[in-house]
């Protein structure tokens, strides 16, 4: 690998402003810091990195080393990347306005032609708590069990079981005994409650200690219920992940999991949350999970960025592949790029006021930061990504994109199930039901029919029991954001 | 401030879609799902028999399109929204219809809860049923469901047994 630039060891683009740089090696030391890192080499990594921003946050001695440089090539990055806006400019006006930025990456074909199938580093963390008694922990076993026998040599897996405590049922690596890890797993008994913090912590340091590079870490969570006191350590291991490159993606099955909790934890890390209303479906969730993982880019796309301060981040959704809403703040975690295909992000920014004597507004200026493993140029790519729009007087009379407006369309059906699950938790049964009215109106319109009666039949049950029925809240939910992903978007144009 | 068209709801400017009825505040400038082949859409603008001859009123003057109800006489006028559910009401169904003909016999002449929409998609405008139960007809001939056909002045559909002419005023565009 050729010598890494002291800008590449923070993962910085070369036009890093100042304040970039301190925020990367910010970002670097909470990860890094020998107090609080166990891993063996990293401390070493830790001294690279201080070294690094003692240079380039003096500038003095930034300017020295930047001239020791070979000048900036124009390399073609393997990832392009292209903008659509739903207005042509910002207009000057004295109120705050709105802007919708879509996002689309794309990975080069000849780039994507040249990795070949990406190897797993993958935690199974299986819940066996006493309501995964039966048909529901038996179906887990078998499709586990399906798992381990398609598994690739070159594939790490490990799987962790947890009730009030975790247990390490397969240690990773340990594969040359297939028979004896079949014999492990159909041995697995339910009994006791769901400490999800203990199994995924487990699950984490499964990974972490075969973390590579070039495969994809992932830990893939399955539960069936609800975690009580310890979501706030849950979400801190979700940091920590993230920042390590591991992601987290959670199977809850039935109606008792926590789905805003689930939610939360897999989109810090760029995973994403499937509901398997029935167990029958249990195999085909997890197997199209890892499918999905296998076909995508090892490390999650992370976007680091600042905004000014008159500009405040309304939402964040990634449309594609996986559709999942992401959690604000810098990194942003786009997630998994698939290698084949495109991601889709949308953005939507609140712009407070427009500062005068200005021609151009910067929304968001930060960079993306991706690993194409084992690719023979290069490995490691620091993207530049601005958002920005001209500003001008008047409004630019230019209808929205089809691909902007479509985008937006299906990310606002989804936004009103959001709504009316937000007004039943304020006790507004009468807004809750007419939102889903609304809802199931537009679902007709768009020849949704039998989701469309599927949300009727809630409506029903809302009228009558004054809540939403046992399952009505996730079937929705996870039915809306169903309808973004690029097959259902695909079929409906046909 | 923006104020939507439909259900009052205050929006901050350039937000797309009411985030309280979903309704759009922007259209689209071309319709990727129109897909209707010329020699299909020649038929269609064929004009009405001349036969069923019938007077047409006088659109309302501040109604750029409306609707005139050929069996009751009746004008609904087309305002401020970029497309127009049609449909009928009914004690215990959730849908609405933008345009409700259940005050119209809707239920007698065999209209659907919801039964099409009109797009308003400069020059002309879009018809497309929703896959009713009776189905609808334009200028006499039956539509496929789910996709959108090309209706003018004076072109009259039919929902279920309901005769619809759709009135464009000249004067305001």
């Amino acid at each position: 690998m050729a010598k890494q630039t002291l800008y590449e060891r923070l993962g910085l683009p070369r036009d890093a402003s100042l304040e970039e740089i301190r925020h990367a090696y910010r970002q670097l030391v909470l990860r890094l810091h020998p107090d609080t890192n166990l891993n063996p080499g990293e401390t070493e990594l830790f001294i690279d990195i201080q070294h690094a921003y003692e240079y380039l946050a003096d500038p003095e001695k930034k300017e020295d080393y930047d001239q020791t440089l070979p000048a900036d090539q124009d390399v073609e990055t393997p990832i392009s990347h292209k903008f659509y806006y739903s207005q042509p400019s910002l207009v000057r006006m004295d109120e705050p306005q709105v802007i919708y930025a879509l996002l689309e990456l794309r990975m080069h074909p000849d780039t994507s032609l040249l990795i070949s199938s990406t190897p797993l580093n993958i935690s199974l963390v299986v819940d066996c708590s006493t309501s995964m008694q039966g048909t529901r922990l038996d179906t887990v076993k078998l499709t586990a069990i399906d798992l381990v026998r398609q598994l690739r040599p070159q594939d790490v897996f490990s799987l962790v079981k947890f009730n009030d405590w975790a247990e390490l049922l397969i240690p990773p690596g340990s594969r040359s005994d297939i028979k004896s890890t079949e014999m492990k797993i159909q041995l697995l008994q339910a009994g006791g409650g769901t400490e999800i913090f203990k199994g995924l912590e487990m699950g984490f340091s499964q990974v972490s200690q075969s973390l590579a590079r070039d495969r994809v870490n992932h830990i893939i969570l399955i539960t069936d219920g609800r975690t009580y006191g310890d979501e706030l350590s849950c979400e801190k291991l979700a940091d920590q992940s993230s920042a390590m490159g591991i992601g987290i993606s959670a199977l809850g099955i039935g109606n008792q999991w926590n789905d805003k909790f689930l939610d939360r934890i897999t989109s810090k890390t760029g995973g994403m949350c499937r509901y398997v209303s029935d167990i029958s479906q249990m195999r085909n969730s997890l197997l199209s999970e890892i499918t999905r993982l296998g076909s995508c880019l090892t490390e999650p796309i992370n976007y680091s960025y600042q905004i000014p301060s008159n500009v405040e981040l309304r939402s964040t959704f990634r449309l594609q592949p996986d559709p999942s809403p992401l959690v604000f703040g810098s990194p942003l975690i786009f997630g998994n790029m698939p290698r084949f295909g495109s991601m889709k992000i949308l953005v939507e920014f609140l712009i407070k006021d427009i500062p005068a004597k200005t021609a151009s507004f910067t929304l968001a200026k930060g960079f993306m930061n991706y690993e194409i493993p084992r690719h023979a140029v290069q490995t490691h790519y620091v993207q530049r990504l601005i958002f920005e729009r001209p500003i001008t007087r008047a409004v630019i009379k230019e209808e929205p994109s089809i691909e902007i407006l479509n985008a937006v369309k299906l990310f606002s059906l989804y936004h009103l199930q959001d709504r009316a699950s937000e007004a039943m938790g304020k006790g507004d049964v009468n807004a809750a039901t007419r939102h889903m009215e609304i809802l199931a109106t537009h679902l007709v319109n768009k020849g949704e029919q039998d989701f469309a009666e599927s949300v009727m039949e809630e409506i029903a049950y809302m009228k009558r029991n004054q809540t939403f029925s046992e399952d009505g809240e996730k079937r929705i939910k996870y039915g809306t954001r169903a309808l973004l992903l690029p097959a259902k978007t695909a079929e409906r144009k046909s | 401030m923006i104020v939507c068209p439909k259900c009052g709801n205050k929006e901050i400017p350039g937000t797309l879609f009411c985030s309280e009825c979903g309704t759009q505040f922007a259209t689209a400038s071309r319709d990727p799902t129109l897909t209707i082949p010329s020699n299909l859409a020649d038929q269609l603008r064929e004009p009405y028999p001349e036969g069923e001859d019938h007077e047409i009123p006088p659109t309302p003057e501040d109604a750029n399109l409306s609707l005139f109800l050929v069996d009751t006489g009746d004008v609904i006028p087309l305002e401020g929204l970029p497309e127009y559910t049609i449909g009928r009401s009914a004690e215990d169904q959730p849908l609405l219809p933008d345009i409700d003909l259940a005050p119209y016999n809707g239920y007698e002449f065999g209209v659907s809860r919801l039964h099409a929409s009109i797009k308003i998609s400069p020059p002309n405008a879009l018809l497309t049923d929703f896959g009713s139960a009776n189905g609808t007809e334009l200028n006499g001939q039956k539509i496929s469901p789910n996709q959108p056909y090309p209706i003018t002045h004076g072109d009259i559909f039919t929902l279920g047994k309901m005769k619809i002419q759709l009135l464009v005023n000249r004067s305001g565009s």
